[in-house]
């Protein structure tokens, strides 16, 4: 048993399967040597990779020189772009590309000067360049695989595992092309050279040069140039292998060379195989030691409408019209023009499109030499695809299953390894054109392989967004409480009597303003909510609750005025910023002022303490003012509406409204004159709802009837006899009710306020909707302004005093009731 | 009498014996969940535009699992409608919202006209367009499912759903479908 | 300007499928010169009959289908299926039979499966089991060879026989030897030997076997052989199928023969009586209903091979090729799905 190198180094070969022996035709065009045709006009470079991996260097109307780098950019598999020849780019824009589709593509549209200057070329030797040197100038030189494929060169030739074998592919088994015949036999040297530099970067353990035997020539000049060379001996080795197609398949070359098979999926290199084109070869040398990129390639112009067919050296970017044109070009009905072998190539819908690194043949052929198409028959399994398939597939089930849309059966028929190499409609006898079918099908598979990667891609966002809302709505609520907690925690570290005390006194300052029997009742009230207090969260709440209750008292009563103000100043004394915007505010609710400072002064507190600048302050404040007087004139035309179902806000609404709206002084002494109405309606309104809804009575309801009781002109007749009747049950309502409201208003308000700040996401939106629209958040920075510990002492003094004010009043209210 | 016990006897000991294997395999064999809404899922486009009536294309594939019709999903088409109807061995039915064309179409947004109110990107549920308030808004249009749901909230009507281009990476290599004019002959033109 | 675009790859061979099947016509010709020779003109003139009528069903059902009457027509394997029947036939079979053979292998078999290509069963086969479960008089009634015969079939005694106008020229005048006994295939006078409890030897003995009539059965199955050979060597049809059976019914024979030759015949009289050449060159080899890959060529071969064998045996027909190809027709394509061969790159194994 010979070892594989024994067995490379001894020429053996083996067999691969299927395969055809076409007529080869390639006497047309290798006659004579390789030449020049004059240097064309105009020239199309697609920069397909613009946009993904690259960007664009020049501009249109910029000068480039030959060789010119037109795209830099990054990525494994980017390839850069160059002038073919100096001018001028005229256009960048969609052109047709040298596709079998003739799709647009972005491309650079060149006018020669028809000067072809250079730019600056830097030849260099392998022994002035490291490894990774080379490489960099193989990929900045832009070769990319010339056998048609167009793969970068630069990666096959850093390959991640150890090459043992490359193999120089000089097959081309293709009819008609003589390209690399053309090249092996006028430039082995060159291409020689090439391979030294190949062997450089691999190392391996042996190079096989494989030729058709159809090409004698081109195998003996390549021996000779290899016996001239200063490769190591032993090394590199021409191998004549037998004409078939399709050899030249990579895959297929393989395999009659080491007898191995790629496995399916897999590339030549995890065999420790690779396989260059010889013009690659021939690129790659001249990249190194002439320092020229890729600009240039040796096409096939062949077929019997071609007056002068032969091997042309065209700049990449030469328009097929123009090669064409140039070589006598003659035209016919139904006129085919086929871009690469009659075998593997495709036919172009049109002649604007240019040459590409992997164009190596244009096929012009006549009626004579490519029969017109006829029409598909039946197929009648005859098997003879199946005998041709290089792949060994069974191109009759292929195509029942290609041709009735069941892709998925197709693939598992092995689809995918299909090469395309035509063989099975070479030989179909009823005329089937099996590999479009197969290429359609690969195309829906790969765009359903691609649908499914991208509903893949949607799940997954859609999840995540679910995630994010999921996520977002937690965090609200964890902030909320947080607030919550925040709030109970400050209520903590305050003096807690403070507050019930600051409480009291003004629950003791409603008592005060409503009449005897009431006063009663509020003081209840007042003890009721001193007691209370020891919940702290609860007290926070009742005593935005009071502090509601007191203003419409405070509102009633303007001989109350004085004390209330002091209470309330002394709130706000404590911030500095808190004075000023207070002061602003002032100035500019003035007419409200009058009226009812005492209102004033809380509802303006707020943006102050909220925002830190003045200007914002001042700015939030105007914008608070408008939408307050909006939000008012809404609620005022809603209230009846609104009425069944009162809330948190409504109740706060109306404090603005009674605060920033400029009411007139009409209004306010009718409304002053009615507060006494509105205390004993509240009284009255409690009473009676507490009544009817005795199991769950709520700050809500309470609220809609103060809101009710200032809106409303209520008889007062109605309600001083509802006073009567109401007195005692108002106790009753003070008890029950303190406890229960204050949980739930003031969750219910910390969700709010939150949700207005998370609702809008847009963060320039946040603080004029925070401080201003939204007068939800008023209750929350007022039960803030509790919280500075300046303000605390002050409250500490208020409480001392409105402790004794309760405890006389307390002793008034027992002596009333004994 | 003797042959009927015995009779009796082997009945129920192969009822015993059977019972056990069917125990032990129901332990042992036992799937987790219901693997149809996963293959039902697997066949829905995953557009998550809830022309269903679902929020998602998750709760339809439970929703059809559980007996609801395949019918409702305009954006898989009739196919996908076929392949469901194949899985659950049900009838097909025509689908009960006009099939969108099976043209791929992605939104675009024209971003003159765009007002920054951010609804689309609400709208949207894979959240495939970009932009913040008062801001210009754009789609990220290779994560776009096409589902339109972002076309309807736009309130200066801004979005259109442009068909997907065909680019070299899609192309589907229906070659007569390219425009193709032959030429006349030399003889022909002179005549002409 | 724009050019006319077409998908790769732009040449291909001229072995198209007409081509194909004017071959398989033509090398029926060899074959059927030697039964014409031996059997009488009565081959020649069922040839006329099925074929005439093959080309009307189908340009008939085409019509109906609303297909290219002239493209189907012209792959001529209306003319294939029509040329085997007729064949298969007895000679001087009365006309009906050939036309109702015809006329179910076209219309029913053939293009009812959806035309050329889609077809399950081999369409001729198809029809001669059809005629030889409905009349199987008509069917088993073969004139005895000419050099022997009692009564000459010529061209106008031939035709009044198909066309029944002279009821003197009836199947059996044509059938009876020089030594006035009725003839019958040496397979079916075996068939009826062995059932009386004759050994082969004894049955063999009889002259039916010693003299003209086994020899002009050999010699017709000789011409097949030959016009089969000129097939593979235009690469018409592949070995597989046809080396199959043939390997498939020696080797049963053979097997058969060395247990028991008293009650089996020997393999020659099995590869050289009968339809065997007939089947296993143009018959079986019909691509559309056999298996496709080689090795499941193979396999559906032998199998007719082997079925034909046992059938010839041990069944109630004393031939057997038409029923054993449509079993093997049914199971082609199980073969082919079982029989897939190995992708390139898709190495079992290592």
């Amino acid at each position: 048993m010979l070892t594989i190198l024994e067995q490379l180094d001894k020429g053996s070969l083996w067999q691969s399967p299927g395969g055809i022996h076409p007529p080869q035709l390639k006497t047309l065009s290798n006659q004579s040597a390789i030449s020049r045709l004059p240097l064309a006009k105009r020239f199309v470079v697609p920069v397909p990779l613009v946009g993904e991996q690259a960007t664009l260097t020049v501009t249109v109307g910029d000068k480039v020189l030959k060789g010119q780098i037109l795209t830099e950019g990054a990525g494994f598999t980017y390839l850069p772009v160059h002038a073919p020849t100096s001018g001028q780019i005229i256009a960048i824009k969609q052109h047709a590309t040298n596709h079998p589709s003739s799709l647009p593509t972005l491309s650079c549209i060149i006018e020669a000067d028809g000067q072809d200057t250079w730019c600056d070329l830097t030849p260099n030797s392998l022994n002035q360049l490291s490894k990774p040197q080379i490489l960099d100038k193989i990929k900045q030189a832009g070769i990319a695989g010339m056998g048609g494929a167009a793969f970068p060169s630069h990666v096959k030739l850093n390959p991640a595992s150890e090459i043992d074998l490359v193999i120089i592919n000089g097959i081309e088994c293709e009819p008609y092309i003589t390209s690399d015949d053309r090249l092996m036999r006028d430039h082995s040297h060159e291409i020689m050279s090439g391979v030294g530099v190949i062997n450089h970067l691999l190392n391996p353990q042996r190079i096989i040069i494989a030729i058709e035997d159809n090409k004698p020539e081109a195998a003996q000049a390549m021996q000779d140039a290899l016996n001239r060379s200063d490769l190591p001996k032993g090394v590199v080795r021409v191998t004549v292998i037998p004409t078939k197609y399709p050899s030249g398949g990579e895959k297929q070359l393989i395999q009659i060379i080491t007898g191995k098979e790629v496995p399916s999926g897999a590339i030549p290199a995890q065999l420790g195989i690779v396989v260059h084109n010889v013009g690659t070869a021939y690129a790659i040398q001249e990249a190194i030691y002439q320092g020229k990129p890729l600009i240039e390639r040796v096409v096939t112009l062949t077929g019997e409408h071609i007056g002068q067919p032969g091997n042309y050296w065209l700049p990449i970017g030469t328009t097929v019209a123009d090669a064409l044109q140039s070589v006598k070009f003659i035209e016919s009905a139904e006129q085919k023009v086929i871009v690469g072998g009659p075998m593997m190539g495709y036919a172009l819908a049109e002649l604007d499109v240019p040459i590409l690194k992997g164009t190596n043949c244009l096929l012009v052929p006549s009626q004579n030499e490519i029969a017109p198409d006829v029409d598909e028959k039946a197929c009648i399994r005859c098997g003879e695809c199946a005998v041709a398939c290089p792949a060994l597939l069974l191109p009759q089930q292929l195509f029942w299953h290609a041709k009735a849309e069941e892709y998925d059966k197709a693939a598992s028929f092995n689809l995918k390894d299909c090469i395309e190499c035509g063989c099975c409609s070479y030989v179909c006898p009823s005329d089937i054109p099996l590999v479009e079918y197969y290429r359609v099908a690969k195309s829906a598979l790969k765009i359903e392989a691609e649908e499914k990667r991208q509903a893949e891609q949607a799940k997954i966002r859609f999840e995540t967004r679910l995630q994010r809302l999921e996520d977002e709505k937690n965090a609200r609520e964890a902030k909320a409480k947080e607030a919550a907690a925040k709030r109970q925690a400050n209520m903590k570290s305050s003096d807690k009597d403070a507050v019930a005390a600051a409480m009291a006194r003004i629950a003791a300052k409603k008592a005060q303003v409503t009449t005897a029997p009431s006063t009663a009742s509020s003081t209840e009230t007042a003890t009721q909510t001193s007691q209370a207090v020891v919940d702290p969260k609860k007290a926070a709440v009742n005593a935005a609750i009071e502090r509601a209750k007191a203003k419409k008292a405070a509102q009633a009563s303007a001989a109350r005025n004085d004390t209330l103000d002091s209470t309330s100043e002394s709130v706000i004394v404590d911030d500095k910023q808190a004075k000023i915007a207070a002061a602003v505010a002032r100035a500019k609710a003035k007419k409200a002022a009058q009226i009812n400072q005492t209102d004033m002064v809380p509802t303006e507190v707020e943006p102050s303490t909220d925002i830190i600048d003045d200007k914002k302050a001042r700015v939030a404040a105007a914008v608070a003012n408008a939408k307050a007087k909006k939000i008012t004139k809404e609620n005022q035309t809603d209230e009846t509406a609104l009425a069944p179902q009162p809330t948190a806000e409504i109740e706060s609404t109306t404090d603005i409204e009674a605060s920033t709206d400029p009411i007139d002084d009409k209004k306010a002494r009718v409304a002053a004159a009615v507060a006494k109405a509105k205390a004993k309606k509240l009284a009255q309104a409690n009473q009676t709802d507490v009544t009817i809804l005795a199991p769950h009575p709520t700050t809500d309801i309470e609220s809609t009837t103060d809101l009710e009781a200032t809106t409303d002109l209520i008889d007062d007749k109605k309600a001083r006899v509802a006073v009567a009747v109401a007195k005692a049950k108002a106790k009753k309502l003070a008890q029950a009710n303190q406890a229960d409201e204050a949980d739930t208003t003031i969750e219910s308000i910390a969700n709010d306020s939150i949700t207005a700040q998370h609702t809008e996401t847009p963060p320039t939106l946040k603080h004029e909707i925070a401080s201003g629209s939204d007068t939800r958040l008023i209750i929350n920075d007022d039960s803030a302004a509790y919280l500075t510990p300046e303000q605390i002492k002050k409250a500490k003094v208020a409480a001392a005093v409105a402790k004794a004010k309760a405890k006389k009043l307390a002793k008034s209210a027992e002596q009333e009731e004994h | 009498m003797t042959s009927i016990l015995i009779a009796v006897a082997v009945l129920s000991l192969l009822a015993l014996v059977f019972g056990v294997i069917l125990g032990f395999a129901s332990k042992k064999f036992k799937v987790e969940g219901n693997p149809v809404i996963d293959q039902v899922e697997a066949l829905l486009p995953q557009t998550q535009c809830g022309q269903c009536g679902y929020p998602g294309c998750r709760p339809y594939a439970e929703a059809i699992a559980n007996g609801d019709h395949i019918n409702k999903c305009p954006p898989g088409g009739t196919a996908t409608m076929e392949k469901i109807a194949e899985l659950m061995g049900v009838d097909q039915e025509p689908l009960n919202a006009e099939a969108q064309s099976s043209v791929k179409k992605v939104a675009y947004i024209r971003e003159d006209e765009c007002i920054g109110c951010t609804k689309c990107i609400q709208a949207c549920p894979v959240d495939a367009i970009l932009g913040a308030g008062k801001l210009m808004h754009t789609v990220i249009a290779k994560d776009c499912t096409g589902c339109d749901l972002c076309v309807e909230p736009c309130p200066v009507d801004c979005i259109d759903m442009i068909p997907l281009e065909t680019t070299l990476q899609n192309w589907d290599w229906k070659l007569n479908t390219i425009p193709v004019k032959v030429i006349h002959s030399e003889q022909e033109e002179q005549a002409c | 300007m724009a050019f006319k675009i077409a998908s790769s790859p732009h040449v291909s061979t001229s072995l198209h499928t007409n081509t194909v099947m004017k071959r398989v016509a033509l090398c029926l010709i060899p074959g059927i010169a030697v039964q014409s020779y031996y059997f009488g003109l009565g081959t020649l003139i069922q040839l006329f009959l099925a074929v005439s009528v093959a080309y009307l069903a189908e340009a008939a059902v085409m019509k109906l289908r609303h297909k290219n009457i002239k493209a189907t027509l012209s792959d001529n394997s209306a003319l294939v299926t029509a040329s085997l029947l007729a064949v298969a036939i007895p000679p001087l079979a009365p006309w009906w039979l050939i036309v109702i053979g015809t006329l179910f292998a076209i219309v029913i078999v053939k293009q009812l499966y959806g035309g050329l290509g889609n077809n399950v069963f081999n369409p001729a086969m198809a029809a001669y089991v059809l005629l030889l479960i409905s009349f199987p008089v008509q069917m088993t009634s073969w004139v005895a060879p000419q050099t022997i015969a009692l009564n000459h079939a010529d061209l106008v005694s031939s035709l009044q026989s198909i066309f029944e106008l002279n009821a003197q020229y009836s199947a059996e005048y044509f059938r009876t030897g020089v030594d006035g006994i009725t003839m019958a295939t040496p397979l079916d006078t075996l068939k009826t030997d062995l059932s009386m409890g004759l050994t082969t030897t004894e049955s063999l003995a009889k002259p039916i076997f010693s003299g003209m009539t086994t020899q002009s059965w050999f010699w017709v199955n000789m011409a097949y052989l030959a016009g089969g050979l000129i097939m593979l060597k235009l690469k018409v049809i592949r070995w597989h199928i046809s080396g199959a059976i043939i390997a498939s019914v020696f080797v049963c024979a053979s097997f058969g023969f060395l247990i028991s030759p008293d009650t089996f015949v020997s393999p020659l009289m099995h590869l050289f009586s009968g339809g065997t050449m007939l089947a296993a060159f143009f018959i079986a080899t019909d691509p559309v209903t056999a298996a496709t890959s080689p090795r499941g060529r193979l396999i559906f071969g032998a199998m007719i091979g082997v079925l034909i064998y046992l059938i010839r045996t041990f069944g109630g027909y004393p031939d057997a090729v038409a029923f054993a190809v449509l079993l093997a027709n049914m199971c082609a394509p199980f073969i082919d799905y079982y029989v897939r061969p190995r992708s390139y790159g898709h190495r079992t194994g290592n």
